[in-house]
């Protein structure tokens, strides 16, 4: 019993960060098709501000609440400085936003120093589930991811807002042509999705050591779960989501994290190969 | 074509071959880097440029024929046969064979575009990277060392590639011969059909041409010359690690073609040589801010010449000229 529960809470509190991540991808290139090479650095950055935070005594609510903010507004600047310019050129914001991401973890570099830095917990208990323990710290961040998801959700599925993007997403025109500030619309998008990826890091922190170098690791399997559920549908990223990061994190418990890895990208691979719109994506229109 | 359009790549080649007479052994060192560097910008200029494959993982094709370079110089494979073309031969062969599998995997049917295609070669660069890192019979993290350098056997003539400006020479004919053949061909019926591959796949497609047979050959001719830049880069390095199969270099070799201009190959083998170049001089001076400026400038030519930055300025000079430079 335990030797399974384990590691499928640690799988499971993968999974839902991951699913963070690639939600605000998603909502980026959902909406405005433009590939955020820079998002794991947006991540990276939001675990820096925890780390910070805490070092210059704002505390680790202080932390989670100004990562989104800073991240945020991050975001806003990189959307009107770099993404507004080339909106119309989707490859060559793979590009653009990849050199943002050379120079965001350079200035990174610059600033922090290269070396690993840690967040400490903010407390340090550990809970009877059943069973196994397991810290409290690590339940907290999945319930707060959870919750994030579902607010995600609810913003797109329910308010106005969501509406409006939900149209700008199915038919960018048409939307425009009925009075629609799409341009409003995808720049609060951004900023949300690059919030969203803020509070992702602040989130995770305290749980793995912080580098400059930490946001690829987490960019390319956002990017794969997000393909692998299928562009479009929010589900498709929990599904995407479960499939890498779930089988990702199981399987590095029978054999080596290296072969898991590999194992898993090819996985994914295959499954983007042979369902361009996603595991659970629909037909193409 | 009139060999007029060879005559700004046969100019570079000309003051290139001076540069041995006023430079110092260090110097001339570190040009071979820049020309094997350059042949890489060149596999890659042809696969994205001409092509229209945006291949994000293209030190993947360099790394492998590094890999194969090197156990065959070292005798891992055959202990007998260590000669540096049957090297170069099997390192450009294993690399083109690899192309042709991924591009098949990649392009079949109604094959990957754009973003998709971009990710996934990523995800490939990074597999082998972890794979090599892992694999100990090939040295695992610390990769193979004392690769010899190349070698000429012609009967009972033997000669070794030791010193910097020999092999200077070698590598610029190497590289030109290279380049020219590349120039030439883009110009061919070949070069024509690329474009159009570019420009609409679909109503090539109906005109009756196999997009996927042309895709796969010009995945695989990128693939070859990476291969081969990979060959060569282990001569003169002695060493083949992980890093040259991985994420790093693809993202190099990514800046340095876009920044000289991914449609013009003698623009993308500068932008190499220029950047390189730059960064041997100027890391010194700017340390840790190199890498932050390179991205920055990346960014604003991205947005504001995505032509290229070298490729404009040659572009207007081959209009004074009459002459499209490839």
């Amino acid at each position: 019993m335990i030797e399974i529960a384990i590691p499928l809470m640690d799988a499971l509190s993968h999974v839902l960060i991951l699913i963070l991540v690639a939600l605000g991808l998603m909502i980026i290139f959902g909406l405005m098709g433009v590939i955020n090479m820079a998002h794991g650095e947006l991540f990276m950055i939001g675990a820096y501000v925890m780390v910070m935070a805490q070092q210059w005594g704002i505390g680790y609510v202080g932390g989670l609440i100004l990562a989104p903010i800073i991240v945020g507004f991050l975001g806003w600047v990189i959307e009107r400085g770099l993404i507004c310019h080339i909106y119309h050129r989707p490859i060559d914001t793979i590009l653009a936003t990849w050199g943002l991401s050379i120079a965001l973890k350079q200035a990174v570099v610059l600033t922090f120093g290269p070396e690993a830095q840690s967040a400490p917990l903010p407390f340090d208990m550990r809970v009877g589930i059943g069973v196994f323990e397991y810290p409290l710290y690590r339940l907290m961040v999945m319930g707060a991811s959870i919750l994030l998801i579902c607010m995600c959700f609810w913003v797109f599925k329910k308010t106005d807002f969501g509406l409006a993007a939900r149209a700008v997403i199915a038919r960018p025109q048409t939307s425009e042509i009925l009075g629609l500030n799409t341009a409003k619309i995808n720049r609060t998008s951004f900023v949300a999705g690059a919030a969203l990826a803020g509070i992702a890091g602040a989130l995770i922190a305290p749980t793995i050591s912080v580098d400059p170098q930490m946001g690829l690791g987490y960019l390319v399997p956002g990017f794969l779960s997000l393909l692998v559920g299928g562009v479009g549908a929010l589900s498709g990223v929990i599904v995407g989501g479960a499939a890498v990061g779930g089988s990702g994190s199981l399987l590095t418990n029978w054999i080596s994290p290296v072969a898991s890895q590999i194992v898993v990208f090819l996985m994914a691979l295959v499954i983007i190969r042979m369902r361009p719109n996603g595991l659970i994506g629909g037909r193409k229109k | 074509m009139t060999l007029r359009a060879l005559i700004p790549s046969f100019t570079l080649m000309v003051i290139l071959a001076l540069l041995p007479l006023v430079l110092n052994g260090y110097w001339v060192g570190q040009l071979n880097y820049y020309l094997v560097y350059g042949l890489f910008a060149l596999s890659l200029s042809v696969v994205w440029g001409y092509g229209g494959i945006l291949c994000l993982g293209q030190a993947a094709f360099f790394g492998i024929g590094a890999y194969v370079m090197a156990l065959v110089t070292k005798g891992m494979i055959l202990p007998d046969i260590t000669s540096s073309l049957i090297g170069i031969l099997a390192a450009m062969i294993a690399a083109v064979l690899f192309a042709l599998v991924l591009g098949f995997f990649l392009f079949a049917g109604r094959g990957v575009q754009g973003a998709y295609l971009a990710v996934m070669t990523i995800a490939v660069t990074l597999m082998l990277e972890r794979l090599m890192s892992n694999w100990y019979a090939l040295g695992g993290y610390n990769g193979l060392l004392d690769i010899p350098p190349l070698t000429l056997q012609l009967g009972d003539f033997f000669y070794e590639f030791w010193d910097a400006a020999p092999l200077f020479y070698l590598l610029l004919t190497i590289v030109f011969a290279i380049l020219f053949a590349l120039q030439i061909f883009m110009n061919s019926r070949y070069g024509l059909l690329l474009t159009a591959l570019k420009g609409n796949q679909d109503r090539l497609t109906f005109f009756g041409y196999g997009i996927l047979r042309l895709k796969m050959s010009v995945f695989a001719l990128g693939a070859a010359i990476a291969g081969l830049a990979g060959a060569l880069f282990v001569t003169i390095d002695g060493f083949a690690s992980p890093t040259l199969i991985g994420f790093t270099l693809s993202t190099e070799v990514l800046i340095w073609v876009a920044l000289g201009g991914k449609e013009m190959l003698l623009a993308a083998f500068l932008g190499a040589f220029v950047t390189r170049f730059a960064e041997g001089w100027l890391s010194e001076a700017l340390d840790d801010f190199w890498l932050l400026a390179i991205g920055a400038i990346f960014m604003v030519s991205v947005v504001l010449l995505p032509k290229g930055l070298i490729a404009t300025p040659l572009g207007k000079i081959g209009e004074a000229l009459k002459i499209r430079i490839r």
